[in-house]
């Protein structure tokens, strides 16, 4: 369990993560979920005593990072599946990483195993694929058998496949009990990963809660109608004060429900083709959510 | 701390670019030395030829153990590796500590390895050449002991450096540049200021001195010179430490 108290983190003047508390459970995946830019890495660097912050404390079943003695046995991190030196061995690299926690150098071999790398265990890790240094990555978070497993985005670069592999991990690590948080920008990935979401904005917690509510919350729901009299259905919503666009042959009613609508075109003898409620996507749900916190607001947000 | 310490010895000894740099600062003082006592007249060798020859070529493989000190630090931060380290050991005077004792030996070693060496092969150029037999030389053990020891604190210097600019080349050029431009520069200025000769304060140069089978005459004495020198880079190492501690990683 992770217990993240009013962290704040300062660059000078800008303040990059502020005042921000959530909690991670065990036994499920939280997404920790952001724009880029939005103080998800700093919160996670802070976290583990890599960044100092300047108010705040982040606890791992109470203790705080520092206060670990082995912390790999309690913490498995990975921040960048880039962190290793190129002309290291596999092996290598997890054997120093264990030898700093007193593990043996039996346990290198077992995560080398069990994350599929046992065959390139003897190669530098400057000829591995992104997906094989995204696995050593998860063999290092493993080594210790930690309760607590913090991985900041994961996915990102990996073809389908190792998308697919470490969405599989990291059900699998929830499913034994531990804690597990992962970040990344894209609620897309997370639906299909995360139990829980913390989304945050401009350093800013903005909701903790389970992605159906966050969905349920934010995503936009509209009624669509396909109708042969449509333009009276409209002018007659238009007349009771709905808010109605229309396309080329549909209308979309926003901000009521489909009952509303149908009985107004059956009370006024409207035939209805087409009578149906749709719910905005995840993206759109996340966009709306942070839309006031992005921090970099790209030429493309016209086109969304 | 002992698992720190075989972690960093670990590190170390997995990195080709350091093995290399291991080897090559044991290799070219040798071949200095050895070198020199193969061409040398026979005339011209003495009981002090071989050892001076030894501690003579002892400034480069000090140098060379030096680059291998900042090595070791900068490679963490130029390949990422260095917060895999800091969260694996969350306390960073001991991760300091570890990775100073660890280059500290190695560097007292890689010396050890040149006297070792350069002696055994060194005296059999000389019994195969046509030369008289040879007294020992008194002072060839203290000026050997002071160049293994010179090993031990210029890797720390090096490391230092290295954890203070993060950085390989700016580190090894400070390296460098300090004995060999700076301490001169800074010396040959004070010494036309004061009639005192000032070369002796200059800590670099002090630790260089304490290698010599003879001593220059106005400095601090073997012992003294070289925990002058101890003195400079445990602040400089304590400063460098500060700065691990207080900056993010």
């Amino acid at each position: 369990m992770i217990t993240v108290e009013g962290l704040t983190k300062k660059y000078g003047s800008t303040v990059a993560v502020d005042d921000l508390s959530f909690t991670v459970e065990p036994g499920v995946v939280t997404g920790f979920l952001g724009p880029n830019g939005s103080g998800k890495s700093t919160t996670m660097r802070c976290m583990i005593g890599l960044d100092r912050m300047q108010a705040g404390r982040a606890l791992f079943d109470g203790k705080s990072y520092s206060s670990l003695r082995a912390p790999l046995h309690e913490v498995g991190t990975l921040l960048d599946a880039g962190n290793a030196h190129s002309g290291r061995t596999a092996r290598n690299h997890l054997r120093w990483m264990a030898a700093s926690n007193g593990l043996p150098v039996k346990r290198v071999d077992e995560v080398l195993e069990i994350v599929g790398l046992q065959q390139v265990a003897k190669k530098r890790v400057g000829q591995f694929s992104l997906g094989m240094k995204q696995r050593l990555g998860i063999a290092s978070v493993l080594l210790g058998d930690p309760r607590v497993v913090i991985l900041d985005e994961p996915a990102n670069g990996l073809d389908p496949e190792g998308i697919r592999w470490i969405r599989e991990m990291l059900k699998h690590l929830a499913l034994q009990g531990r804690a597990v948080l992962v970040s990344s920008h894209l609620l897309s990935e997370m639906a299909l990963i995360a139990d829980s979401l913390v989304v945050i904005g401009k350093g800013r917690l903005i909701e903790q809660c389970t992605v159906d509510q966050f969905i349920s919350r934010h995503a936009k729901k509209w009624v669509v109608v396909r109708s042969p009299q449509l333009g009276n259905l409209v002018d007659l919503a238009r007349a009771k004060g709905l808010q109605v666009a229309t396309n080329e042959n549909t209308a979309e009613f926003h901000g009521v429900e489909s009952a509303v609508v149908g009985e107004l075109a059956a009370g006024n003898g409207i035939v209805l083709h087409e009578l149906s409620t749709q719910t905005g996507s995840l993206e759109d749900a996340f966009l709306e959510a942070t839309a006031l916190s992005v921090e970099y607001h790209g030429l493309s947000e016209s086109a969304t | 701390m002992i698992a720190t310490i075989r972690s960093e010895w670990i590190k170390l000894r997995t990195v080709r670019s350091n093995v290399t740099t291991a080897i090559v600062a044991v290799l070219i003082p040798l071949a200095i030395s050895l070198l020199s006592v193969t061409f040398m007249g026979e005339n011209n060798i003495d009981s002090g030829t071989l050892p001076g020859f030894i501690v003579g070529s002892g400034s480069v493989a000090v140098l060379l153990i030096g680059v291998l000190g900042v090595l070791c630090v900068t490679q963490e931060y130029s390949q990422g590796t260095i917060r895999l380290t800091l969260a694996a050991t969350p306390s960073r005077p001991r991760v300091y500590l570890a990775k100073a004792v660890v280059v500290a030996l190695l560097g007292a070693a890689l010396t050890g390895l040149v006297v070792l060496i350069g002696n055994v092969v060194g005296s059999a150029i000389i019994d195969a050449r046509d030369v008289p037999a040879l007294d020992s030389n008194p002072d060839a053990a203290p000026a050997f002991l002071a160049m293994i020891l010179m090993g031990a604190v210029v890797a720390v210097l090096g490391m230092a450096i290295g954890a203070l600019t993060r950085n390989p080349p700016s580190a090894i050029t400070t390296l460098v540049l300090w004995p060999l431009l700076v301490e001169g520069i800074v010396g040959g200025l004070l010494s036309l200021a004061f009639d005192d000769d000032v070369a002796r304060w200059m800590p670099f140069q002090s630790g260089l001195n304490s290698m010599f089978l003879e001593l220059p005459e106005d400095g601090f004495g073997r012992w003294g010179s070289l925990g002058y020198f101890a003195a400079w880079v445990l602040f400089v190492s304590l400063i460098a430490e500060r700065s691990l501690k207080r900056r993010d990683a």
